[in-house]
């Protein structure tokens, strides 16, 4: 067949790629086992090019779309010697073998070959609820090596030529404290891989093999036309920032934007630590590429000709760089640290392009136990809402999940109180004041669960629980994350990084997350707005004359 | 002489359409007649009257009338609703506002999250509480009520929604409280969740009753409105209003909750197509509508449509929109129209959609300003359609206009006019192509098990395309394509869906008690459709009801619906209920596991046929098909290149005539493209069948 070159043919093989990597996200989201997946959607499709650069991604999580190249390039790498043929599915969840994130989230990727010749991949990437481990839900604040955290998978085939290695599943499931979670969950990835593979298929049918690789081979340069068009408007120069984290320690962060190039150094770093707060390197590239995103084209395609001009350099060794066997558990909250610490840097240089700081945190909460009424086990793996900064024209938005997240939803307290046997005693938007500004941060959201049996865990991973989020251009600190348990003896215990607590009948989970960073002087705050906020119960009427000079006489009382 | 003649009236964004249908009853022989007026925004009656009188309809000789529009829909997009106030579980006046906390718009920073329709300061608790199994926890407490409604009155609240935690379960509280709120305010609009939906997941019931309050008052009085003046003209007949469920509904039951209205356009045309499907003997049919601003596309199987209850408006890629929980008809929408306009990105690449030309000032083509190139335009300057007979040559083709449009885009693009009329075509199509892939290939079904019905204004041009892209056997373009909404009303029934959420608990469900719980709830359920289809005269015996079982694996969270018949169960159809819902969850998931099954609801179906169409084929004259011949002209198909087609008169062809493509079929308000290769013939109903060479 003769290739076809013109322009509308490729776009419409884009597009149908676009389509491809959607239907997969949603076949595993109808299917997946786990509210991880299936409802908080901490999950990712992709479809990538025979290289392993991503062609195309569904919706999902940002943070996880560049997770898939990654991991299909060390699939190729260790696999390179014909190993990889058609029908086979791999699995990988080791950062140290091209896993990305931490042991719970297991890719699993899948050649699709045209005529014996590879011609891409599909991937998925979710959350797995438990992997092993010292501790349910595989994360613990204790665990200093990697092994702690659960099984290992180092990019291997679970399904060979078609057939299921029934071996190494066993292994898998035998290591999980919820083994049919596991299973139903690895069974919904393969369905979406091998539907991608399947449509994949079709469409090379259709265009035929070389118009097929052309059409991806224009899609990455258009994304790279993209992203050098985005650095044309961009401030040039080199932007530098420290900022001290909640547990004393400085990151820094140099940022050097030329006409061709945007390159993040995170060499100035602290060393690697004994616990879990490490992100490997391919992690903190994710976040640069996000970063870049934000501010180069949030809208256009993101592929692997889009990060050509991206450049990101670490120290071996280090925090942002680990080495094995340093443990990654709590990686997400490292990783949201260095995305802030990035948007921080380059926000006073680009007004119109980036908020104030918002909470900022994957507010990461695992709680489990005996359900009270079934005595089935349950779990919970949710990030948390919270306030987003202001931006320059507009209040920062009121509970929204961090710029990690996208198609990410919170769980109803319906469906909570009914399937986890929590009692949801209120949700409601953070009262605490803070974040003022000319356009004020966003709400964060105060939910408490009122545990129904005894002997449930907890587990948390919390960061800007002492650095609040930071204000722009002369706006107001917002205010931090926390979660507090109130005992029913009424005792009260402060937590933002732990794992394993015990919580029991009738003590409460209070998860409190942050109000956002406002923006501007607050006095240039429009007094109408300053009064609204307080008859809508958002502002005290004392801290409107404090902060923003409005005396609040003249209108009603914002009660409940 | 006597004869029951039937109406359907639909209020569109742009055209207000009317079919007539007048049936004798002796011979059955019946009469058709169709017409269109422009919509009239604020006071939508007045195009209906306007297009009954241009119709020539004599309203006192009615004896159906049903009726269709935007209404709702209009009041949320413009938010022209009331001011509406809520009242809902101490601790959760936030969760409006909260949402779920999502961002499709995933890498932008800058993201502006959806504002609630009721602030802050409208929005008031009331201790009380209910747990997920309806029962008890604390008593509620009315105490504070009167200064809460003091407080709605001095802000001159209209309409007061109310969404009590758990009512779903129980709706003894929200009923309490709504019936207080009546007592001490007689005059202002109330709702209760219960009212509209008994499924959980507290955001979206919330939403869904503050909408529902928000256009109350309006669409009530936009329905009294309407009948006013159809009792002005010697109505007599009994008035149904069009449903987002494929149904009907009496004017009573749809002011106490016209939010069931939001998406009755689209389905009746969807129902259209499968009552059309069911008269021709083809009962899986793709159903595509395409109109001046959308394409949207409904699956049928069976004969039956899909009618769910999750739903949002103003939903896209860049918004998170707000969700209505009213049984709708499962339909995927996208922004290409007619009017889609065409444009160059940065980067050369061509898109087109999702901005529309609109009405006003429309495609280049109308000569009204528009100077943007549309699908449209695209069509005219390939000679898709006539530029002399655009709209019946009702409107001159301002062919200058046109070419300098598409001489924009070419010029970016650094190709022909053609080429680039060529390309906003295939675009055009592809965008097409994929919203049918939704409803098609990405639940499970093969397109070319199925039938493209395709109707709108637009959608006889493009489906002959489309159909030979999804490997589609067989077109049908309606012989009312251009009014088919209208025109599927005529055959709806009076349809209500009632969604339960009820979680049966079990280790394995096929036993008696699971039997005797699934009964229960079935009964239950069929008991309040009874009553409510008593109170409007109907009686048991004339309601169909259909349940679907809502069923899952184990802690999985997204239910597949399993088709019963109506009766008591027992352990042997349990037993097959859920042989059927692996299966099903298998041809949709590829998979099938060995976990355990629950059920998680109810829906069930509950319709009664309430004076609808039996269709008459349209009687032949013997006319040949050359009488029906206007000429031949140069075609551009786009992927196939110009042809010389025969041009077809659609009011001159008849049953059984057939041709081969390339041709093209001309009609007032529609074109129908027959491109090379495909054969068409018209069958006893004057329905043009399209079908691909094998």
């Amino acid at each position: 067949m003769q290739p076809i070159t013109d322009p509308v043919t490729f776009d419409i093989i884009q597009n149908s790629l676009e389509a491809i990597a959607d239907e997969m996200f949603a076949a595993m989201r109808k299917t997946a086992m786990s509210a991880i997946i299936y409802e908080v959607l901490d999950l990712g499709t992709g479809i990538t090019d025979a290289d392993g650069e991503i062609a195309a991604s569904g919706a999902g999580i940002p943070a996880f779309i560049g997770v898939l190249d990654k991991a299909v390039k060390a699939i190729l790498r260790k696999h390179n010697q014909g190993g990889i043929a058609p029908g086979d599915v791999f699995a990988v969840n080791d950062p140290y073998a091209g896993g990305v994130t931490h042991l719970n989230d297991i890719v699993l990727a899948m050649p699709v070959f045209v005529d014996s010749a590879l011609v891409a991949w599909t991937a998925t990437i979710a959350h797995f609820n438990d992997v092993g481990g010292m501790v349910p839900g595989s994360m613990s604040t204790d665990a200093y090596e990697i092994f702690q955290e659960g099984i290992r998978i180092p990019a291997i085939k679970i399904i060979e030529a078609g057939t299921p290695n029934q071996t190494v599943i066993d292994v898998m499931t035998v290591n999980s404290r919820l083994p049919a979670f596991l299973k139903g969950d690895l069974w919904s990835g393969i369905a979406a891989v091998r539907i991608g593979e399947r449509r994949l298929l079709e469409l090379v049918q259709k265009y035929g093999r070389a118009t097929f690789l052309s059409a991806i081979r224009h899609f990455m340069d258009y994304g790279e036309q993209v992203s050098l068009k985005a650095l044309e408007g961009l401030p040039k120069g080199r932007f530098e920032l420290a900022e001290e984290q909640d547990d004393g320690a400085i990151y820094k962060v140099a940022i050097e934007i030329t006409d061709k190039t945007f390159v993040v150094d995170l060499t100035e770093n602290p060393d690697q630590v004994r616990g879990p707060t490490n992100a490997s390197r391919d992690g903190v590239i994710i976040c640069a590429q996000m970063a870049f995103k934000a501010f180069s084209a949030a809208r256009g395609a993101a592929n692997g000709g889009s990060f050509r001009p991206l450049q990101v350099i670490t120290r071996p060794g280090s925090i942002f760089d680990p080495v094995e066997p340093a443990a990654i558990g709590f990686y997400f909250e490292v990783e949201v640290r260095v995305f802030d610490l990035m948007l921080r840097c380059l926000a006073p240089h680009m007004p119109n392009l980036l908020p104030a700081g918002g909470f900022a945190s994957i507010c990461g909460t695992v709680i489990g136990g005996p359900h009270p009424d079934t005595g089935r086990h349950y779990t919970i793996v949710e990030p948390q809402l919270g306030g987003w900064g202001a931006m320059r024209g507009r209040d920062g938005n009121s509970a929204i999940f961090s710029g990690f997240h996208g198609e990410t939803f919170n769980c109803p307290a319906e469906v909570a109180e009914a399937r986890y046997g929590l009692a949801v005693d209120r949700m409601m938007l953070n009262p605490e004041q803070g974040g003022e500004g000319r356009w004020r941060g966003g709400k964060g959201i105060e939910v408490d669960y009122r545990v129904r049996a005894d002997g449930n865990f907890m587990t948390v991973g919390y960061t800007r629980t002492r650095i609040p989020p930071w204000g722009l251009a002369g706006g107001a600190d917002g205010t931090t994350n926390y979660v507090e348990v109130v005992r029913s003896t009424g005792k009260r215990e402060r937590y933002s990084l732990a794992s394993g607590v015990i919580v029991n009948k009738g003590d409460v989970i209070r998860i409190v997350t942050g109000n956002g960073g406002g923006y501007g002087d607050p006095r240039e705050r429009d007094p109408e707005a300053v009064l609204g906020d307080i008859h809508s119960g958002y502002l005290t009427p004392g801290r409107a004359e404090q902060v923003y000079g409005v005396r609040a006489e003249s209108r009603g009382s914002g009660l409940r | 002489m006597t004869s029951t003649v039937r109406v359907a009236t639909d209020v569109g964004g742009t055209f207000t359409d009317l079919v007539y249908f007048e049936t004798d009853d002796e011979t059955g022989r019946q009469s058709i007649r169709t017409a269109k007026v422009d919509t009239t925004p604020p006071n939508f009656e007045k195009g209906v009257l306007t297009v009954l009188a241009k119709g020539k309809v004599d309203v006192s000789s009615v004896a159906f009338f049903a009726h269709g529009t935007t209404v709702v829909i209009n009041a949320l997009a413009e938010r022209k609703g009331v001011k509406t106030a809520l009242i809902t579980t101490e601790g959760f006046r936030d969760v409006l506002e909260i949402a779920r906390g999502n961002r499709p718009d995933f890498f932008n920073l800058m993201y502006e999250k959806p504002k609630p329709f009721v602030p802050r300061h409208l929005r008031r608790e009331t201790p009380g509480r209910m747990n997920y199994r309806g029962e008890v926890t604390a008593p509620l407490n009315l105490s504070g009520l009167p200064a809460v409604l003091d407080d709605f009155r001095a802000e001159s609240v209209e309409a007061i929604a109310i969404c009590l935690l758990h009512a779903y379960a129980n709706p003894a509280h929200e009923q309490a409280l709504a019936a207080e709120v009546r007592r001490l305010w007689p005059e202002v609009s109330v709702v209760a969740s219960h009212q509209i939906t008994r499924e959980w997941r507290e955001y979206e019931r919330t939403n869904t009753t503050v909408l529902s309050a928000y256009v109350q008052p309006i669409a009530e009085g936009y329905l009294d409105s309407l009948e006013r003046g159809l009792a002005g003209l010697g109505n007599r007949g009994q008035l149904y209003i069009m449903q987002s469920n494929c149904g009907v509904d009496s004017l009573a039951a749809t002011k106490a909750i016209p939010i069931t209205m939001v998406e009755s356009g689209p389905a009746s045309g969807f129902w259209g197509a499968a009552e059309l499907g069911r008269i021709i003997g083809e009962p899986n049919v793709l159903a595509l509508d395409i109109g001046g601003t959308t394409a949207k596309c409904s699956l049928i199987e069976g004969g039956h449509v899909r009618i769910m209850t999750d739903y949002w408006i103003e939903r896209s890629r860049l918004s998170s929109g707000y969700p209505v929980m009213v049984p709708v008809v499962d339909v995927v929408e996208i922004g290409n129209g007619g009017g889609s306009i065409a444009w160059i990105d940065d980067f050369g690449k061509l898109h087109v959609g999702p901005q529309s030309a609109g009405a006003l000032p429309g495609p280049a083509a109308y000569g009204r300003g528009g100077g943007e190139a549309t699908t449209t335009d695209a069509n005219i300057a390939l000679g898709r359609i006539n530029k002399n007979y655009f709209f019946g040559g009702e409107i001159k083709a301002d062919m200058d206009a046109v070419e300098a449009a598409l001489g924009r885009i070419a010029q970016k693009l650094g190709v022909s006019a053609i080429e680039a009329a060529r390309g906003i075509v295939r675009i055009a199509n592809n965008n097409m192509i994929n919203a049918l892939k939704l409803v098609s290939i990405n639940r499970g079904y093969d397109p070319r098990d199925f039938t493209l019905v395709a109707f709108g204004g637009g959608g006889a041009m493009h489906a002959g395309a489309l159909a030979a892209e999804l490997g589609v056997k067989k077109v049908v373009i309606p012989r009312a394509a251009p009014v088919f909404s209208a025109w599927g009303m005529m055959m709806s029934d009076l349809r209500r869906d009632y969604f339960v959420t009820r979680l049966i608990e079990t280790d394995g469900v096929e036993s008696l008690a699971v039997a005797a719980a699934l009964t229960g709830l079935i009964e239950e359920v069929a008991l309040r459709a009874r009553a409510q289809f008593a109170a409007e005269t109907i009686p048991a015996e004339r309601v169909k009801l259909t349940p679907f079982v809502k069923c899952r694996y184990q802690n999985q969270e997204h239910s597949v619906e399993v088709a019963l018949d109506y009766g008591p169960i027992e352990t042997k159809t349990l037993a097959d209920l859920i042989a059927r819902f692996h299966a099903i969850y298998e041809r949709e998931y590829t998979y099938r596991l060995d976990a355990p099954v629950e059920i998680v609801g109810l829906h069930l179906v509950a319709s009664a046929e309430v004076g609808k169409l039996r269709l008459a084929p349209v009687p032949k004259t013997g006319a040949s098909l050359e009488s029906a011949r206007k000429g031949r002209r140069q075609v551009d198909y786009a992927l196939e290149g110009a042809h010389e087609a025969d041009i077809f008169n659609s009011e001159r062809l008849e049953p059984g005539m057939s041709f081969m493509g390339p041709a093209v079929v001309e009609d007032p308000a529609t074109t129908v493209i027959v491109h090379p290769g495909q054969s068409a013939s018209v069958d006893a109903y004057g329905n043009i069948h399209i079908e691909n060479a094998q």
